[in-house]
């Protein structure tokens, strides 16, 4: 009898239900939207972040204390600990691999190379005067590392620094090639084309200048190479001294600062299991021992911050949207329940409780809930994929999750929407109301 | 035998207006009352008490051992849903129910919907080809039927009818009096509030009211 008599109120004055299931519908679209967009907003945002460098720093961590001077290492290449570049494709076996979206190892090495005197297409080799000393930072451009699972993971510098500005072409890794900074290409009047002799100690490379590289940083006053060149010249094959990693993650909070080491179990698997910087540097450190990881905080923090604001802004609008829809809901509930007051007086004189009904209110208020939830939340699809393709360029994943969520928010904004007329219409007293009053 | 209803010095007040002031009256089980007397004097106040819709001021009203004034709302509920039984001028049915939906909903607040009792009651006031109208399809007539076979249904121990042929037309007054006859000849405890004579007339007894007290208790003039 419940059902047939909720069913059948249902059916009355659908003007009115279809009102309130549009306000359900949109308010739920717009929530459906801003959910969308925010859960993927964060994924997206720190993507675009990516490309503006590395956000991690892994050091020996038993390392000497660098002697660096404007951003150049000017310890004897037999100072200090290095790192094997075999165990780099472990990065791609921890928990967060797919967040490591690329690295690149480096290795400085203090070279001499000859100022040619006159131009020549030979420099620092015969016919070379002069010579000085320059910092030459062996990395990758693109390279392929072997992961442990068999596959292939293809990184360098283009993955983490992919906005460093080349005139020519970068190197092959493998090749006798190099690129020239900006600064020492104007300094030593080097030019793309031209071969240049590096030495240290009794080893020297015929590099061909491929490339004049400008980024803003100590680069530009270095020679940049394969890394398998410093490395010979060093004397230390299949090491590095520094390796920037880009990784996506979650911005810092109070529980991210947490020392795992004294977490309870459930703790330490949901800080484990979150892709913050601490977190994805201790799954570096288990997967690499002797490595010390650091973030680069200007970038970490700018990031946070900025990942935040977007957040609370897409938390704020959809608490907006929700909100008025509870007031829209609430404004033709209260309607409803005025209008009904003869109806509720003859029930309770019949010998309904209030309980019973509030229950025959509530149940309507859920159907609609229902069908509200249903088209705000394919609404919401369109809505969110419009302005994924608008912001982004592209529509963001759907998520079913996000149905049933917003179904009980529906619900739940159905409910609270119309929490003051269904207390009105628990309290209507019969007597008057069957009067006529 | 204890009466069915006891009614003790009743008073009911809404602020300062005395609506009902030192009425004391009984009614034994199969008795059929008219409560008469002119407008505002009090009528239906009493039959809202009676019905526990309301409750009094002082006094005692005690209907089948159940003490109004002392009940809470729940109790009040359940009071009546299973002892009383309405039948109102306006009919009050729900305009979205049909007449056989209109009467299981009284069903279904007593305890549980019974569909076949629910036709034969509206088979009993004469119904049986009107089950699946809704109110707006029937005459005000068949409606207040609708009503009495939803005040019938849970077997209540008094039908309390506020002026039910007030919005009828002679002839459809003839049909709900007739109905209210065979009511009360099949046993049935029955207060009505009227201003008609010829309702008056059919009662057991006349309970007359006036400015809120008991006038007096007469018996109709046959």
């Amino acid at each position: 009898m419940f059902f047939r008599i909720v069913s059948d109120s249902f059916a009355r004055k659908p003007r009115r239900k279809a009102l309130t299931a549009a306000a359900l519908a949109l308010g739920m679209a717009v929530a459906t939207a801003t959910l969308e967009v925010a859960l993927d907003v964060g994924d997206r945002l720190a993507r675009e972040f990516r490309s503006l460098g590395a956000n991690l720093l892994v050091t020996p961590a038993t390392d000497t204390l660098p002697l660096e001077i404007g951003g150049v290492d000017y310890r004897p290449v037999d100072a200090g600990a290095y790192l094997p570049e075999g165990e780099l494709g472990k990065l791609k076996t921890i928990f967060w691999r797919n967040n490591i979206v690329g690295f690149a190892p480096f290795l400085d090495v203090p070279v001499e190379i000859a100022s040619p005197s006159a131009r020549g297409n030979q420099v620092g080799g015969a016919g070379a005067h002069d010579t000085a000393r320059e910092m030459l930072i062996g990395t990758w451009y693109s390279h392929s590392v072997d992961v442990p699972d068999g596959s292939k993971f293809v990184t360098g510098v283009s993955s983490t620094d992919p906005w460093w500005h080349v005139d020519g072409r970068w190197f092959s890794d493998g090749a006798e090639e190099t690129l020239i900074g900006a600064g020492l290409a104007q300094r030593k009047n080097l030019r793309v084309g031209d071969t240049l002799t590096v030495r240290s100690g009794e080893r020297a490379h015929a590099l061909a200048i491929t490339g004049i590289v400008s980024t803003g940083g100590r680069e530009d006053n270095a020679i940049l190479a394969p890394l398998k060149v410093a490395q010979d010249l060093a004397g230390h094959p299949n090491r590095y001294r520094r390796l920037l990693v880009s990784a996506l993650t979650k911005p810092a909070d109070a529980f991210s600062e947490r020392d795992p080491s004294k977490m309870t179990p459930a703790e330490y698997d949901r800080w484990y299991c979150s892709p913050y910087i601490a977190s994805i540097s201790h799954q570096m450190q288990q997967e690499l021992p002797g490595i010390e990881v650091r973030a680069i905080r200007q970038v970490a923090e700018g990031e946070g911050r900025i990942l935040t604001r977007v957040g609370s802004l897409m938390w704020l609008v959809t608490f907006a949207a929700l909100f008025a829809a509870a007031l829209a809901v609430g404004a033709t509930s209260a309607t409803t329940v005025l209008e009904r007051r003869s109806e509720i007086g003859l029930m309770k004189a019949l010998g309904a409780s209030r309980r019973t009904v509030s229950a025959f209110f509530i149940a309507e208020q859920l159907l609609l809930a229902l069908v509200g939830g249903i088209a705000g939340y394919a609404i919401g699809l369109e809505l969110a994929r419009i302005l994924g393709i608008g912001i982004f360029g592209m529509a963001p994943t759907v998520r079913w999750i996000l149905f049933p969520i917003v179904l009980v928010l529906a619900g739940v904004v159905a409910l609270l929407g119309s929490l003051m007329p269904l207390e009105r219409a628990s309290r209507v007293d019969p007597a008057p109301v069957l009067r006529g009053e | 035998m204890t009466p069915l209803v006891q009614v003790e010095n009743l008073e009911k007040r809404f602020d300062a207006v005395r609506a009902l002031h030192g009425v004391s009256f009984e009614v034994e089980a199969g008795e059929w009352i008219a409560i008469m007397g002119p407008s505002g004097s009090g009528k239906t106040t009493l039959i809202n008490i009676l019905g526990g819709l309301d409750h009094p001021t002082s006094g005692r009203v005690v209907v089948d051992g159940m003490e109004i004034g002392e009940l809470s709302e729940r109790e009040l509920t359940r009071y009546r849903s299973d002892k009383i039984g309405f039948v109102f001028q306006q009919f009050h049915l729900v305009p979205y129910l049909t007449a056989l939906e209109n009467v299981m909903l009284a069903q279904y607040f007593h305890s549980i919907t019974d569909e076949k009792e629910a036709a034969e009651a509206l088979r009993r006031v004469g119904l049986e080809d009107r089950l699946e109208h809704l109110p707006a399809q029937l005459s005000g007539g068949e409606q207040q039927r609708v009503a009495i076979a939803r005040a019938l249904i849970n077997h209540p121990k008094l039908i309390l009818a506020d002026e039910p042929t007030g919005n009828l037309d002679e002839e459809n007054e003839a049909t709900i009096l007739k109905l209210l006859h065979e009511l009360h000849s099949a046993g049935h405890t029955i207060l009505v509030v009227t201003h008609s004579q010829a309702i008056g007339n059919l009662a057991d007894r006349r309970v007359e009211l006036e400015h809120g007290r008991l006038a007096r208790i007469t018996l109709p003039v046959r």
